[in-house]
């Protein structure tokens, strides 16, 4: 089975080397192009950081709401207008029944993209931006573009589960959902895993959840419980606060899981 | 398609009358329930006097105390604060007592709350342990009209969130309600046929149905705006998000466990005085 090397390397203030190891190549994290989408909740405190690592920045409607009082916020020193225009996104896409008028017209004399899609009500406005950043991101291999979301966890329960609905629509690509407290992504099952822990800005506190449909067999190493062909379910055993403890993590499993880990605070840009 | 549902005539009801002020309750009798409350470690929703009112056991999951200290006296900024802490304490403080403050602790054990400390069982989350608990001390009660109110399941690390999550399926045959300023949370098992009898003075119309322990190949509901009708849902393809109630009964009758979530509306009237 093929292995899908995961690094959380966005977290970390500026791209750090890749010490070689002799067991494995290291993840090639410089190599992937990052696009970052920020949803309708207030900014994560490393905001900034994700948006400087992004090749492309989306928001979701009233995302932009977020993006346009939030950034000054995280540089209080600084005159609000010049952190506006240096926090620009490229595009601004969706429903567009949440984005304030003045915000908007700020974007629009800034020559912003707004994309008004309020005729498609199938989708939510996660599931068009990544569709969007999937189709225009500056990157030909699909395996190296790397779309970091904000705002997609908390608030109403069932945008929350839509919103991790969208990490197994777009099981081929690698999405990963960034609240202050933790990240998620999907391991998906056509693969095996190996997280490479950055110790200095996640864990140690993890999970690993079948969401969707139970696992009859998952084996990790790295983990202070570690799973050895145990079945997970709702109703039954999640892995749940578990602990790394070891900067390698590696899962294997029948089933599609969600990873999560949590993020230390602070984090520095 | 033939349908696949078992054919079941039980029927489980479901109310969200805790959210309305106890003399509304008194007098829609019928649906009238005995509550418990379990506070866990986060900020606690605004409508948690009136949940306090409402239930006959309170409990205080570790750190949850401390929002409990700290939280309820700013929802009552009129009012002599200590006289808001001496009002509103716990009956059980149950957990790991790694989060609880001691000058929390010590002045609820003062004032008679019973502390029970767990550190010895790592097995189990906070919620698990709480409604364990709740369910030793009221195995004389008749369980379908007992219910168990939570607050702080949602929000924070996620691996919490989902350990909560479980333990609506774990204890699948309690009720058990997760509450959070936006939406309210239930199960609705498998085994029966739902009938959600809609608050809309205080909740709705945003609503969604989830089968995140597994696949669904058959639901039915009524009364949604996007009703589905034998409809499959799964993880990876179709699930009802976003969806809104449009009547004031909603059925639900599905061949898998499902969650099932309604927004609440804001500000709910606390309907009491302190």
């Amino acid at each position: 089975m093929e292995v899908m090397w995961h690094a959380s390397s966005f977290l970390l203030p500026q791209p750090q080397p890749q010490e070689p190891r002799e067991d494995a190549p290291p993840p090639p994290p410089a190599a992937l192009t990052y696009a970052l989408i920020v949803l309708n909740q207030r900014l994560p405190r490393f905001a900034p950081l994700l948006w400087n690592r992004a090749q492309l920045r989306v928001c979701a409607d009233g995302g932009a709401n977020r993006v346009y009082d939030d950034m000054p916020k995280l540089f209080p020193d600084q005159d609000p207008q010049e952190v506006r225009l240096r926090y620009t996104p490229d595009v601004i896409k969706g429903d567009l029944d949440s984005i304030r008028d003045d915000v908007k017209e700020f974007y629009l004399n800034l020559g912003v993209r707004i994309v008004d899609e309020s005729h498609d009500q199938d989708t939510t406005d996660l599931h068009k931006c990544v569709a969007y950043v999937s189709g225009s991101a500056p990157v030909e291999d699909k395996s190296k573009l790397c779309i970091l979301v904000v705002g997609a966890l908390g608030g109403r329960f069932d945008h929350e589960i839509g919103n991790i609905n969208v990490l197994h629509r777009f099981s081929n690509l690698r999405i990963v959902l960034l609240s202050d407290d933790c990240l998620i992504h999907l391991l998906p099952k056509t693969h095996s895993h190996v997280i490479h822990v950055q110790l200095p800005v996640e864990g140690p506190h993890c999970g690993l959840i079948p969401i969707g449909a139970p696992s009859a067999r998952t084996s990790t190493t790295g983990l202070q419980w570690n799973l050895s062909d145990t079945a997970m379910s709702f109703g039954g055993l999640i892995s749940t606060s578990n602990v790394v403890k070891e900067d390698k993590v590696t899962v294997s499993s029948d089933a599609d899981l969600i990873w999560t880990i949590s993020i230390k605070k602070p984090i520095k840009e | 398609m033939v349908s696949r549902l078992v054919q079941n005539t039980k029927v489980m009801k479901h109310a969200a009358t805790f959210l309305l002020p106890s003399s509304a309750v008194s007098a829609t009798n019928r649906l009238a329930q005995t509550y418990a409350l379990v506070v866990l470690n986060q900020q606690i929703p605004k409508f948690t006097p009136l949940l306090w009112s409402h239930a006959k056991l309170r409990i205080c999951a570790d750190g949850g105390a401390n929002r409990i200290f700290d939280g309820v006296p700013k929802l009552f900024p009129d009012q002599n604060q200590l006289n808001i802490q001496h009002r509103y304490v716990p009956n059980v403080i149950k957990g790991d007592m790694d989060s609880i403050r001691p000058e929390v602790h010590q002045f609820y054990a003062e004032l008679g709350s019973e502390i029970i400390d767990n550190s010895e069982n790592q097995d189990t989350n906070d919620l698990h342990k709480c409604i364990s608990f709740i369910r030793e001390q009221t195995s004389a009660f008749d369980h379908s009209n007992f219910c168990t109110l939570v607050t702080g399941a949602l929000g924070g690390r996620f691996d919490h969130e989902a350990a909560n999550l479980n333990a609506l399926y774990v204890f699948s045959d309690m009720r058990i309600v997760l509450l959070s300023d936006d939406c309210q949370i239930r199960l609705l098992p498998k085994t029966h046929q739902h009938e959600i009898h809609i608050q809309s003075t205080i909740e709705g119309p945003h609503c969604g149905l989830f089968p995140i322990g597994g696949p669904s190949v058959s639901t039915t509901t009524t009364g949604l705006t996007w009703d589905l009708c034998n409809s499959e849902m799964k993880f990876g393809s179709m699930i009802s998000t976003s969806n809104k109630v449009r009547e004031e009964k909603v059925t639900v009758c599905s061949d898998a466990d499902l969650l099932w979530t309604i927004s609440l509306k804001t500000p709910i009237h606390m309907g009491l005085t302190c």
